[in-house]
C-alpha cells in the first residue's frame, strides 16, 4: 500500500523537470491498493443498500418487502391518513423544537464560562458535559426514567423534553467549546475599550461571532433529537408517542411499508438538516463545516 | 500641580473579577445536568441495593439480594456474549474502517471532504430506520442473500437474521463510522512525506504500512475502538431486530427489567455491571493513551 | 475635569503587576506628557504591554495608581476610561461593517446619529478610507484594518490612546509607510499616543519619548536621542541600536580593558576606583582617518569588510577576543578602491565624549 500519483488539483503546478521525473519513476513502482479499494467501494455500497432499500420499498404498489411491483405513492398516502403518526410526527417535532432551543441556550452559555473562566467549578463542570459522552444512551435512559418516577413525575411530552436537553447539551457544549477557544479574546476587550460594559461586549461582540457556530450547531441537535429513539422510548409517556417510538413498535411487531414511506422521509428531512448544518458556515463565509461533526 | 495621593496597598477585590461573569454562565447549565444526569445516575445506583415491596413498586434501602443475582450464570452469559459481539464489532469495525479510511484520506484527492460527508451523512439518518434497511437487507430472501446464492456463495439454508452474525452485523452497520472518522483523521494529520521516507528506508510497501502507517494511527484506531465499543455494549436494538431469543444482550435484558419484568433493583444492578464494565475499558484506553503520550515525549 | 498643563496625560505611581511567583511590571514611575507621542520599548516580556494593558484598565496592577489625567483610575474597568486601545490583533469586529465598526464607541456613547455619521466620515477621511464604509473586516488588507482599529479608537477622542504593536503584523515596506503615516496623524489630532513596540527603529523615528523596559523596570527614559546618545545602562546601549561593549576595570580616568589597552575616558565622579565597567562605542561614532586632535586613536587587525549598500562594516581586531564593528559611509566622496580589506592593520578612533562608560 502506497502512494497513488494522480494529477490531483494540488499538483495542478508544474514542478521542475527533475522532480517530475522522480516522481514518475516512483509512481511506477507503486501499486494502487486496491485491496483497500475493493473494501471501499463495497462499503458505500452496503452502507447505502439499507437505505435505498427503503427508499425504494416506500414508493411499491404492493404490500411486499422483496417484490417491486411497481411505483406508486400509496404508502404516502397512507401515512398521511394516519392519525396516529401524524400525530406522533407533531410531537416529536415539539420536543426537537424545545430540546434544541433549551440546549442550545444552556450549552452555549456553559461553553463561554466553559473556556473563560478556569476555575474549580469550571473543571466539575466539564467533567460533567462529558459524562453523557462517554456513557452509552441506554444507561442515560434508564436513569432519566428512574429520576422522574422516583420524583413522581408521570411520563410524558415533557419528560423527553427535559432528557433530550440533558443529552443534547454535551454536544453543545463540546462542539461550540472548541469555537469559542478559537475567538480572539481582545476582540472583547476592544468591545469594552470602546465602552461596552462586559455583558455588551458579550453581546454585541462575541455572540455575534459565534452565531455561525451557533444556528448549525442547533440544526444539528433538532436532528438528533429529532431522530433519537432510546432517550425518547424510555422516558415518554403513553400517549402521545415520539415518531422514532412509534416506529420501534411498528418494527417490532410486525412491519408496515407506511413505516418505509415515514423512513424515507425521515432520512431526506435528517440528510436536508445535516446538509444545512454543514452550509451555514459557509452562508456567513466562514469555510469548513465538517469539524461540526466529528467534533464529538 | 494637584495630586490625588498615592496608593499603595494591594488592589485586590476592588473590581468584579472578570471570572465572575462567565461562572454565572456556567451555573445553569451545570445545575442542570446535575439536577438530570448526575443525580439521576446516582439513583440507579442506589435504586441497585433497593428492594421491591409485594405490589413490585422500587423500594430504597440496603440489599444486596439484586447485586447478587447478577451471578446467576443466565446473567453472566449474556454479559460474556454482550463482551464478545462487542469486541467483535470492534476488530470488524477496525477491519473495515481501515481501508476505507486510508483510501479516502490519502488516494480521495478532491473528493476526500465529500466522500467523509457521504459516510457522516446517512449516520445522522435515524438510526431505527437504518437498522431496519438493513434488517431487510439481510433477511433470508433478501437482496444480499439472493446475491450470494446466485454466486454459489450461500446455500438455501444459510440464514443471517436470527444469529449471531446479524447482531454483529447491525452493530458493525450502526457503529462503523465512529471508527472511520478518528482512523481518517490521524491518516489525514499523517506527513505524506514520512510514508515516502519510509519507502527510502524500508522499501516494501508492506514494511512500510508496518513501520511507519500503522504506528502512526494508533491513537486514531484505539479512540475508534473506545467509540464503537461504548455503544454496541448498551445496544439493544441490533439483538432485537437481527437476533433471536439465543442471541440478548446486556441492553435487552436491562430494557427487559423495566419494561416487561418490571424489576427495577435488578435493572439497576445490570445498569451498573454494564457501566462498570464500560468503565474498566475506558482506564484501560487512557492508560494506554496516557503511556503513549509519555513515548512520544521521549 | 480639564487637565491643567502640568498634569501629565498619564500618571504610573509605582505600579506593579506580580503573577504567582513573578513580577510582569515591577515599581514603575512614569509621567506621560499630554500631546506627546510617547513608546514604551523592550524585547518581548519585558513588561510593555502589561503596562499598556493596565493604563488601559484590562489588567488591574498589584500595587500602585494609574493616573489619567490626575484622575485615579485604577478602579475603573476599561470601559470607564477616557483611553482607547488598538490592539496587535486590531480585534476588528468581524460581522460588522468597517463604518460600524468605527461607529461602536459613539453608538455606546449615545451619540446622536447625524453626529456619528458625520464623525465616522471624518475618520474614513483621515485614515483614506472613504468609499470602503460598508466593507467587512474579512475583505481587507492588513493596513487597511490597521487604518479601520486607529480609527475605531481615534472617533471618541480619547485623553490618550494606546497602541500595543499596531505595526507588528505588517510587511517592513508597509509598516514605515504606517509609521510616518502614525506620526502624522497623531500630529494632526493632538492626541497623546503611548506606543509599545519591541522595533528600535520605530521607537526612535516616531517618538517624543521613550521609556526602554527590561524585566518589568524602566531601564531609561528620555528623547529618542538621549536615549540612544546616552544609555544609562549597558541593557539600554546594547537593546537601542549596535554597540561595541569592552569589559573593564575604571581606575584614574581610564578603564583599562580585560583584553587589550587602557581607554582614556577622563575622570568619573560617579564611578569608583576599581569598580568593574563597560566601555561602549557605537559603530558609527568611530572613525578611520583624518583623526582630530584630543581623539583616542588605537590600532587594529581588519578581521571582515561586510558592504552594505549605503555603509561598509569593518570588523576590527582590537585585542586577542576583542573585536569592534565600525561603520563607514559609502558616501559620494568614498571611492570604493579606498576600503579596507582583510588583515591590514589599521588605526582608528573616535572623541572621548563618544566612549561610554557603563556599571
Amino acid at each position: 500500500m502506497t502512494l497513488l500519483r494522480t494529477p490531483a488539483p494540488t499538483d495542478a503546478t508544474p514542478a521542475e523537470p527533475g522532480r517530475t521525473r522522480l516522481r514518475r519513476r516512483r509512481g511506477r513502482a507503486d501499486r494502487k491498493p486496491r485491496v483497500a479499494l475493493a473494501v471501499t467501494a463495497l462499503f458505500f455500497a452496503l452502507l447505502y443498500l439499507p437505505i435505498a432499500v427503503v427508499v425504494l420499498f416506500s414508493f411499491n404498489t404492493i404490500k411486499s418487502l422483496t417484490v417491486f411491483d411497481g411505483f406508486g405513492l400509496r404508502w404516502y398516502r397512507a401515512f398521511l391518513h394516519d392519525e396516529v403518526l401524524i400525530n406522533s410526527l407533531g410531537t416529536s417535532l415539539k420536543i426537537s423544537l424545545v430540546a434544541m432551543a433549551g440546549s442550545v441556550l444552556l450549552g452555549t452559555a456553559l461553553a463561554l464560562g466553559l473556556v473563560r473562566c478556569r476555575t474549580r467549578l469550571g473543571s466539575v463542570a466539564g467533567l460533567i458535559m462529558l459524562v453523557p459522552l462517554i456513557t452509552p444512551e441506554i444507561v442515560t435512559g434508564v436513569a432519566s426514567m428512574l429520576l422522574f418516577k422516583g420524583l413522581g413525575v408521570t411520563l410524558s411530552t415533557g419528560t423527553v423534553m427535559i432528557s433530550e436537553i440533558t443529552f443534547s447539551i454535551s454536544y453543545v457544549t463540546v462542539i461550540l467549546r472548541s469555537r469559542v477557544a478559537a475567538l480572539n479574546p481582545e476582540v472583547e476587550e476592544a468591545a469594552m475599550d470602546l465602552g461596552a460594559t462586559r455583558w455588551q461586549a458579550v453581546r454585541l461582540v462575541t455572540l455575534p461571532a459565534l452565531l455561525p457556530a451557533v444556528l448549525a450547531c442547533s440544526v444539528l441537535i433538532f436532528a438528533l433529537v429529532f431522530d433519537d429513539f432510546v432517550l425518547a422510548y424510555f422516558t415518554t409517556g403513553v400517549d402521545p408517542q415520539p415518531l422514532s417510538v412509534r416506529i420501534y413498535s411498528a418494527i417490532r411487531f410486525g412491519v408496515q411499508p407506511t413505516i418505509n414511506a415515514v423512513g424515507t422521509l425521515m432520512l431526506a428531512g435528517s440528510i436536508g438538516l445535516i446538509a444545512l448544518a454543514l452550509f451555514i458556515p459557509r452562508l456567513f463565509g466562514r469555510r469548513g463545516g465538517l469539524d461540526l461533526l466529528s467534533g464529538k | 500641580m494637584t495630586l490625588s495621593p498615592p496608593s499603595r496597598g494591594p488592589r485586590r477585590g476592588r473590581r468584579a473579577p472578570a471570572t465572575r461573569i462567565w461562572t454565572w454562565f456556567m451555573v445553569p447549565g451545570t445545575l442542570w445536568m446535575t439536577a438530570f444526569l448526575i443525580a439521576s445516575l446516582v439513583l440507579v445506583a442506589v435504586l441497585a441495593v433497593g428492594t421491591t415491596d409485594s405490589l413490585g413498586n422500587p423500594r430504597f434501602g440496603f440489599d444486596l439480594s439484586s447485586v447478587r443475582a447478577l451471578t446467576d450464570p443466565a446473567y453472566s452469559h449474556v454479559l460474556l456474549r454482550s463482551l464478545g459481539y462487542s469486541l467483535l464489532t470492534c476488530v470488524i469495525c477496525l477491519l473495515i474502517a481501515y481501508p476505507v479510511a486510508y483510501t479516502i484520506a490519502l488516494h480521495g484527492g478532491r473528493f476526500k471532504n465529500a466522500m467523509i460527508a457521504a459516510i457522516v451523512v446517512p449516520f445522522f439518518a435515524n438510526y431505527l430506520v437504518r437498522m431496519y434497511g438493513w434488517s431487510v437487507v439481510l433477511s433470508d430472501d433478501g437482496p444480499l442473500l439472493r446475491a450470494l446464492r446466485s454466486i454459489g456463495l450461500a446455500d438455501s439454508g444459510t440464514k443471517v437474521l436470527n444469529t449471531g452474525t446479524g447482531v454483529v452485523a447491525g452493530l458493525v452497520y450502526g457503529f462503523v463510522v465512529f471508527m472511520i472518522i478518528p482512523l481518517y483523521a490521524a491518516l489525514e494529520r499523517l506527513d505524506v512525506s514520512l510514508i515516502e521516507a519510509g519507502r527510502d528506508l524500508y522499501g516494501g510497501p508492506l514494511r512500510t504500512f508496518l513501520f511507519v502507517t500503522l504506528p502512526a494511527t494508533r491513537q486514531g484506531a484505539a479512540a475508534g475502538l473506545v467509540l464503537v465499543f461504548l455503544p454496541a455494549m448498551g445496544d439493544f436494538v441490533s439483538a432485537q431486530l437481527m437476533g433471536g431469543p439465543d442471541q440478548i444482550m446486556i441492553g435487552n435484558l436491562i430494557q427487559d427489567k423495566f419494561f416487561q419484568g418490571q424489576n427495577w433493583p435488578l435493572g439497576s444492578a445490570l445498569t451498573m455491571m454494564l457501566m462498570l464494565v464500560l468503565l474498566i475499558g475506558m482506564l484501560g484506553y487512557l492508560r494506554r493513551t496516557r503511556k503513549d503520550e509519555a513515548e512520544a515525549r521521549g | 475635569m480639564e487637565a491643567t498643563p502640568a498634569t501629565p496625560a498619564v500618571r504610573l505611581d509605582g505600579v506593579s503587576k506580580r503573577y504567582a511567583d513573578s513580577y510582569a511590571v515591577r515599581d514603575v514611575h512614569l509621567d506621560i506628557e499630554a500631546g506627546e507621542f510617547f513608546s514604551l520599548l523592550g524585547p518581548s516580556g519585558c513588561g510593555k504591554t502589561t503596562s499598556l494593558r493596565m493604563i488601559g484598565g484590562f489588567t488591574d496592577p498589584t500595587e500602585g495608581a494609574v493616573l489619567l489625567g490626575g484622575e485615579d483610575v485604577t478602579a475603573l474597568p476599561p470601559n470607564k476610561r477616557n483611553v482607547n486601545t488598538v490592539f496587535q490583533s486590531y480585534a476588528l469586529f468581524d460581522h460588522l461593517s468597517i463604518a460600524d465598526n468605527i461607529a461602536f464607541g459613539l453608538k455606546r456613547k449615545g451619540v446622536d446619529k447625524a453626529e456619528i455619521r458625520r464623525r465616522v466620515g471624518e475618520m474614513l477621511e483621515l485614515v483614506q478610507l472613504s468609499g470602503q464604509s460598508r466593507r467587512k473586516p474579512g475583505t481587507l488588507s492588513g493596513g487597511q484594518r490597521q487604518r479601520v482599529a486607529l480609527a475605531r479608537a481615534l472617533v471618541n477622542r480619547p485623553a490618550v490612546l494606546l497602541l500595543d504593536e499596531p505595526l507588528a503584523a505588517l510587511d517592513l515596506k508597509l509598516r514605515r509607510q504606517m509609521q510616518v503615516e502614525l506620526k502624522q496623524i497623531q500630529r494632526e489630532v493632538g492626541i497623546t499616543f503611548v506606543f509599545v513596540t519591541h522595533d528600535q527603529d520605530e521607537a526612535l523615528t516616531m517618538s517624543d519619548r521613550v521609556a526602554v523596559m527590561n524585566e518589568g523596570r524602566v531601564e531609561q527614559c528620555g528623547t529618542p536621542e538621549d536615549v540612544y546618545e546616552h544609555p544609562a545602562s549597558r541593557f539600554v546601549a546594547s537593546f537601542m541600536g549596535t554597540s561595541n561593549l569592552m569589559a573593564g576595570t575604571y581606575r584614574d580616568g581610564a578603564v583599562l580593558l580585560d583584553e587589550g589597552p587602557a581607554l582614556s575616558v577622563g575622570h568619573r565622579d560617579d564611578v569608583g576606583e576599581g569598580t568593574s565597567v563597560s566601555v561602549s562605542v557605537r559603530p558609527e561614532k568611530i572613525w578611520l582617518s583624518d583623526f582630530e586632535p584630543g581623539m583616542e586613536v588605537l590600532r587594529g587587525v581588519i578581521r571582515e569588510t561586510v558592504y552594505s549598500g549605503p555603509t561598509t562594516t569593518y570588523l576590527i581586531e582590537l585585542a586577542p577576543g576583542v573585536t569592534l564593528s565600525v561603520l563607514e559611509q559609502n558616501t559620494a566622496r568614498a571611492r570604493m578602491e579606498d576600503r579596507w580589506i582583510g588583515g591590514e592593520t589599521v588605526e582608528f578612533g573616535w572623541r572621548p565624549e563618544h566612549c561610554l562608560v557603563l556599571s
